[in-house]
């Protein structure tokens, strides 16, 4: 008798377990962001949060959680050591990520996850005051390669995007820049409006409300930019150079397939809603969706890219 | 632009927009009087909760928050000698003295009005001259940035105390701590003992709540004899229209104050610690009888209440026009205007008019509700918990405190740090090493160091690009005069009465 009841019971367990797991969402689901709430990283999120409601199944609750601290690191050490039953996900930023594997001790590597969608694609572009005298590409890589480390060069921080354009750029170029890291893009900004620093490196997002105040002399894209076609890519001025801010979301390794497949589908559907770019732009967010393995190949590539930036000109 | 400003007013005045700004103020004030809570916190508590809500019901709510909290602050300093805020520091100096002798009530009138002043006046300045003085803030890099920094720090000879070699090994505690975390410039991971939880650095108010507010929480455990505090000394609150009057003579340290806050705050970087700290010593400079300051000095109060005030919507000015926060609160709050997709900029003015005119408009109202809602109703009521128990009031200050660490960033780490600080901050009491110095070494002191690096990798280490602009010329002239001023002032002085003796 109580042998059967158990077996009974473990059956029955066992059924709404199967069943449970076929109706992936059943409870909350949970995005750890690695910064505070306000944050652009954080916006996204949060704008993302209800299309992957909206798309997942009716009724499914997608909440945010942030776990600021290490520009994101405890975050995503979080994520990485999490149960991967899909109710765990975590907002990724590249090259952060991956860089912090590098210069610091991590508790995880590019190995850990699960990677979902990139989503946001927001590319470097170069700036200058509107009335310095190097308003081309020309004049500055001139005046770079003219006097070596005269160039100033303001941007957010060390090992991060905007780091690796100017690697990317010394690299392609063989000019010589001198990097003046702020906290921070805004202060970095500020700088070279206030003709602090001779020219910075931002990205896209954060110059095209202050046109009026810089030249922005070129973006890092493949093609231009829909947000500003009017910008000349640097490919296009002979500098080829293509670098950007990546954000997007992964989950920790292991996830199973059907509730990878219907996260990955309800990214698509996100995606093509045109309400999405919509409230993404308005948050300083340019779209680009990269979905899946091609997620990961990316961030394999970028790896690869902060590998090899660390191992020639390790930033600390 | 001021046809705007006029435009946006109807809206303001809607019921919602009112209703949220009173709100706000009221949950300022009483975030701001609970030690370990501060604006800072509040406000990103808030931001998630504000992403359904219209737009100028959320800004209204984070104005009010940031009004009440700058003057809530105050009323733990004067009552209890614990500031609420990392603002209120400099208002326990004399408000503190003030409740001892029986003049608490009448210190928090001071402090209200003066908030209300300083908040007033900075709202006005934001309204009427925010894309003027973002250009202002255009002038200040990094090296001129190092200078302020360094001004501020001149002030700490004033916070010396009785004893100067104590006072200086406190701010070199202070300026130790500030260094924790990793370097901006070379990435280095400075005194953080592998320990993730340290690399953006320490929390000031992890640091503020570990010496303020412990030491005098254990206190009030350690006389555990259940008499209340109130028996010790009446408050003495009359109304505060019958008070006012009197604090009229106030008028110069208002305007001086009101000035050096703004100042403060549309620098960025700087914040409101440091507006309060310049201008009590500022006020206490200008003073006929410096040495009542102190010891129980209203216009004390009056200084560092309008200084901590003044410095809210003024630090919305970099804020909202270059995306550059002048001070942690307005950090939080640039997230909530981005969170409704408000993106800081020239931009900002022109597409969003009737919001960001709202906005500094719902400034003006928070600073002016300061009067009607801190005067009468909030002081008398948080006055009541003085008649609590002395064990009680001490257990509960202490639960709040570690709630509210806690909530910083939601770890127990923090909780640690502040237990540890409160140890620290236990003996520096018992062995008379004064607090204030610890305060502006922190704020200052890796403020000062990281622009000056800064500065010199960009000056491509030539020191001498530190004093070649003007700005930095300007700051630099007036720091000296400050420090040799008064020097030269004594010697002349004595030199007259020596010739007066003579004769």
């Amino acid at each position: 008798m109580k042998f059967k009841t158990i077996i009974a019971s473990a059956c029955l367990v066992a059924a709404f377990a199967s069943n449970a797991h076929a109706e992936y969402p059943e409870k909350k689901i949970e995005i750890i962001v690695g910064y505070s709430a306000g944050g652009g990283t954080d916006v996204m999120a949060r704008t993302v949060a209800p299309f992957l409601e909206r798309y997942l199944v009716d009724g499914a609750t997608v909440v945010v959680k942030n776990m600021p601290g290490a520009s994101g690191q405890i975050g995503v050490t979080e994520v990485a050591n999490a149960d991967p039953d899909g109710y765990t996900l975590g907002t990724f930023n590249l090259p952060g990520m991956m860089a912090r594997t590098l210069d610091r001790k991590a508790d995880y590597s590019a190995d850990s996850f699960t990677y979902l969608a990139n989503v946001v694609d927001d590319p470097n572009v170069i700036v200058t005051a509107k009335d310095s005298k190097l308003d081309t590409m020309e004049k500055l890589m001139t005046a770079a390669k003219a006097d070596p480390g005269a160039i100033t060069v303001g941007m957010s921080s060390l090992g991060g995007d905007d780091h690796f354009f100017l690697m990317r750029l010394q690299n392609g170029s063989g000019a010589e820049f001198t990097i003046a890291p702020f906290k921070g893009s805004a202060p970095a900004r500020t700088a070279v409006m206030g003709g602090h620093v001779a020219m910075g490196i931002f990205n896209l997002s954060e110059v095209l409300g202050f046109r009026e105040e810089l030249n922005i002399l070129g973006v890092a894209t493949e093609e231009r930019s829909s947000l500003a076609d009017d910008i000349p890519t640097f490919t296009e001025q002979g500098v080829n150079v293509v670098n950007g801010s990546l954000r997007g979301f992964v989950a920790p390794l292991n996830l199973p397939e059907d509730v990878r497949g219907k996260l990955l589908d309800a990214f698509q559907k996100a995606y093509d809603d045109p309400e999405f770019s919509k409230a993404m732009l308005a948050s300083g967010n340019p779209v680009k969706l990269t979905l899946g393995d091609d997620f990961k190949a990316l961030n394999q590539e970028q790896y690869d890219f902060a590998k090899s930036v660390w191992e020639t000109t390790p930033w600390k | 632009m001021y046809a705007n400003l006029i435009d946006a007013l109807p809206n303001v005045l809607g019921w919602a927009n009112v209703l949220s700004v009173v709100v706000g103020v009221i949950a300022g004030i009483c975030v701001g009087a609970l030690p370990g809570l501060s604006a800072t916190m509040a406000i990103s508590v808030l931001i998630p909760f504000t992403f359904g809500l219209d737009p100028l019901v959320a800004l209204g709510m984070m104005a009010g928050i940031y009004n009440g909290a700058m003057y809530g602050g105050a009323i733990p300093a004067v009552l209890l000698r614990i500031p609420g805020t990392p603002a209120a520091v400099a208002t326990s100096f004399d408000g503190y003295p003030m409740a001892q002798s029986g003049r608490g009530g009448f210190a928090l009138q001071v402090a209200v009005v003066s908030s209300a002043i300083g908040g007033i006046a900075s709202a006005i300045v934001l309204m009427l001259l925010a894309p003027p003085l973002s250009k202002v803030t255009l002038l200040f890099g990094p090296a001129e940035i190092f200078w302020v920094a360094v001004f501020g720090l001149s002030s700490i000879v004033f916070l010396l105390g009785g004893d100067p070699i104590k006072g200086l090994i406190s701010a070199a505690f202070g300026v130790t701590v500030s260094v924790v975390g990793s370097d901006t410039i070379t990435g280095y991971e400075r005194l953080t003992f592998d320990h993730l939880e340290l690399l953006d650095g320490i929390n000031i108010v992890v640091l503020l709540v570990g010496l303020y507010a412990l030491p005098p929480a254990i206190d009030l455990l350690e006389n555990a004899d259940f008499e209340t505090v109130k028996g010790k000394f009446n408050l003495g609150t009359g109304s505060i229209w019958k008070a006012i009057p009197s604090m009229l003579g106030f008028w110069k340290t208002w305007l001086r104050s009101s000035v050096i806050g703004v100042l403060i705050g549309i620098l960025p970087g700087a914040g409101g610690s440091m507006a309060a700290f310049l201008s009590y010593n500022e006020a206490r400079r200008a003073s006929k009888n410096p040495k009542a300051w102190g010891n129980g000095e209203p216009e004390g109060v009056a200084a560092a209440e309008t200084a901590n005030n003044a410095d809210t919507a003024s630090a919305m000015i970099p804020a909202l026009t270059l995306g550059v926060p002048g001070t942690s609160v307005a950090a939080v709050m640039l997230g909530g205007l981005l969170i409704h997709g408000l993106q800081p900029g020239p931009m900002l003015f022109r597409d969003n008019p009737d919001l960001v005119f709202g906005f500094m408009w719902q400034f003006l109202f928070g600073a002016i509700l300061l009067i009607f809602l801190g005067g009468s109703l909030a002081t008398n009521s948080f006055a009541q918990v003085l008649r609590l128990p002395r064990p009680m009031l001490g257990a509960i200050i202490i639960a709040l405190v570690f709630i509210g660490v806690y909530s910083i960033n939601g770890r127990m780490f923090d909780v640690y740090l502040t237990l540890g600080f409160g140890v620290v901050g236990y003996f520096m009491d018992k062995l008379k090493f004064p607090l204030p110095p610890v305060v502006l070494g922190l704020i200052l002191g890796s403020f000062a160091e990281e622009n000056l690096r800064l500065a010199l990798r960009i000056g491509r280490n030539d020191w001498s690009t530190l004093w070649q602009n003007g700005t930095s010329q300007i700051i630099i002239a007036v720091t000296v005069s400050v420090i040799v001023g008064p020097l030269v002032m004594r010697v002349i002085r004595k030199r007259k009465s020596e010739d007066d003796s003579a004769k």
